[in-house]
């Protein structure tokens, strides 16, 4: 019974959610300064042929018909609310128009949650250890050098890490390709490694980064626990170091730790679009900067929409299985 | 079982601070002993050095603590300074902790912490037959067997001491040491539990100490006490006679504040009498 009311109260704050997301998103773009229909007609008349004003007019016309943008801003929202929540549709892209808008998102999509998701979760878990380790024994040598390396990392901007990856590995040292091109036919062994050879400097600029955050934190709560008293009465029991640490220590210094995943996880997209317009790595990110450039209102409106969703999300699963992980959230 | 020979146990390297200050003991077999004194006395500390917990800086300056323990399946006699207790611990000597909210592991069932540390000896006969002789063990101390599959927090203060009880005793162990066992509680749950203690060492015939401020957990309980006074033992003896014929001023201060039924506690009376 409570866990019904759990579940339910976080769904409906879940639609709340993105409900109210996508209503800012829908206003933000439209006080903004550029405007879609005239971008179109500057291009169509940047390409040389003439029209009289008449002509322009009824295209104009045409076009604000097409995109969705004729009558008031309110007329406009309902319009959108009435697509977007009950079919999903987001109309064609105005900059890459007539495909439509779900369908380079489809096309992004894999990309950025392929790259994104695996490697938040490799540091994770590679930060989780060596944190994990290094709070056990916090003077030993190798912990020592692994949280100084974890604070020498931990402070440096993104995107200067990522360009000077990318200067090092791709420019100086001619390892890794500087931009991203896929090649090889669908389930193809040579397409799958093609996809590992690219994205595995984007993937090492982003483990880089969030590994040092990890390192720090998990060591702090490990170096915390082993003096709770539970780890000590676990020591006087006779339990050996392996068990204290795996059954005591770690299941309880990991508990804070799926939270901070969760919150990096909702992070994720902020990160993705430097990644992958410094990568020129085909996911959403880059979709959402071409997006912003020409004006693109219904493919800013696709993109961003599709990520609030996805973090969204993301964090309600997190917190669903939450009580899985604590009884003490379980049984209130 | 256990003699300590004019020992000085203290804390530190560099500065050395002493706790317990040349004292000697001898704890014998099928005994109840308790060790009283006020905060800061050393008793926490003699115990500890007993158990053989050297850890965070805790180190023995002089004198030795021994003890001597015979494997009852064995026959075979083991002789050893406490420093190397580690691998008796769980198996001849348990340790029941004052039972605090953070004692018991947070995210652990109550049986794996039964489990947890036994000696393979008592963990015979697979996972299910061991689930029952718990729960029959914990029945004696009133708890009932879905306290196994609870969680700490879901249990009373005085269930979780009962629990840490009921963990130290289920090993079977030659030598139990309680380090305030039942200074959270209140009198009505004390009195069971310490009359459970009781009950335990008289069942398996072993060693119980009992470290407790509380003059009254002693009178109650112990067959033999120790007063200890800044670091040093004023006066040892059975606990009946201490009682009824204290022999340092210390001791008889400590009786003196006792609450009595009837009538204005001695410390009381001698105030007002001065």
């Amino acid at each position: 019974m409570h866990l019904l009311r759990y579940i339910a109260g976080r769904l409906v704050v879940y639609a709340l959610v993105i409900v109210f997301a996508l209503t800012v998103l829908f206003f933000v773009p439209r006080l903004g300064p550029t405007d879609p229909v005239e971008a179109m007609l500057a291009k169509v008349a940047s390409q040389g042929a003439y029209m009289d004003p008449a002509q322009v007019d009824k295209l104009r016309q045409s076009l604000i018909d097409t995109f969705g943008l004729g009558g008031s801003l309110w007329e406009q929202y309902g319009a959108f609310v009435n697509r977007i929540i009950f079919s999903a549709d987001f109309g064609p892209s105005l900059s890459m128009y007539p495909t439509p808008v779900m369908e380079l998102i489809w096309n992004a999509l894999p990309w950025t949650f392929g790259l994104l998701l695996s490697s938040t979760l490799i540091a994770w878990v590679l930060g989780n250890f060596v944190g994990l380790l290094s709070g056990w024994r916090p003077n030993s040598n190798s912990s020592r050098v692994m949280e100084g390396i974890a604070i020498c990392l931990y402070p440096i901007p993104y995107y200067i890490l990522a360009l000077v990856l990318s200067i090092l590995f791709s420019y100086v040292w001619k390892i890794f390709p500087l931009t991203t091109t896929i090649r090889g036919a669908p389930w193809s062994w040579e397409l799958v490694s093609s996809i590992v050879w690219n994205s595995f400097l984007p993937a090492m600029s982003i483990v880089i980064v969030v590994f040092g955050w990890w390192v720090i934190s998990v060591k702090a709560q490990t170096t915390a626990l082993k003096e709770e008293e539970f780890a000590r009465y676990a020591r006087l029991k006779g339990l050996s170091d392996g068990r204290i640490l795996t059954r005591y220590i770690l299941p309880n210094a990991l508990l804070p730790q799926i939270t901070f995943l969760a919150l990096q996880i909702g992070l994720m997209f902020n990160g993705s679009l430097i990644t992958e317009i410094l990568f020129d790595y085909p996911g959403l990110g880059l979709l959402i900067y071409t997006a912003v450039l020409q004006g693109d209102f219904n493919l800013l409106m696709g993109t961003i929409s599709l990520s609030v969703i996805a973090v969204a999300t993301a964090t309600m699963i997190i917190d669903l299985i939450y009580p899985l992980l604590d009884p003490r959230i379980r049984h209130r | 079982m256990i003699s300590i020979d004019n020992v000085t146990v203290g804390y530190g390297t560099a500065g050395f601070i002493t706790a317990v200050d040349q004292v000697s003991l001898t704890i014998g077999d099928n005994e109840i002993i308790g060790i009283a004194g006020e905060s800061g006395s050393g008793k926490s500390t003699l115990m500890r050095a007993v158990y053989g917990d050297f850890s965070t800086g805790l180190g023995i300056k002089s004198g030795t603590i021994k003890g001597r323990f015979t494997d009852a399946a064995t026959g075979q006699v083991i002789e050893k300074p406490s420093s190397q207790f580690r691998d008796l611990w769980w198996d001849q000597i348990s340790y029941i902790p004052q039972g605090s909210m953070s004692v018991l592991n947070p995210l652990m069932k109550i049986e794996q912490q039964v489990i947890d540390g036994l000696p393979k000896r008592e963990r015979g006969g697979g996972r299910k037959a061991l689930r029952q002789r718990i729960a029959t063990f914990l029945a004696g101390f009133g708890l009932e067997e879905n306290v196994l599959d609870a969680y700490p927090h879901q249990l009373s203060g005085g269930m979780r001491q009962r629990v840490l009880v009921a963990i130290a005793a289920f090993v079977n162990p030659r030598l139990i040491l309680a380090d305030e066992p039942t200074t959270a509680l209140d009198v009505v749950v004390q009195k069971k539990i310490l009359l459970m203690m009781v009950e335990i060492q008289r069942r398996l015939q072993n060693t119980l100490v009992l470290v407790s401020h509380d003059l009254g957990v002693h009178y109650q309980i112990t067959d033999r006490l120790v007063i200890m006074y800044k670091g040093r033992i004023v006066e040892a003896g059975r606990t009946a006679d201490i009682f009824a014929n204290p022999q340092h001023d210390y001791t008889r201060n400590l009786i003196a504040s006792l609450p009595r039924l009837h009538g204005k506690r001695a410390v009381d009376r001698v105030g007002a009498g001065a």
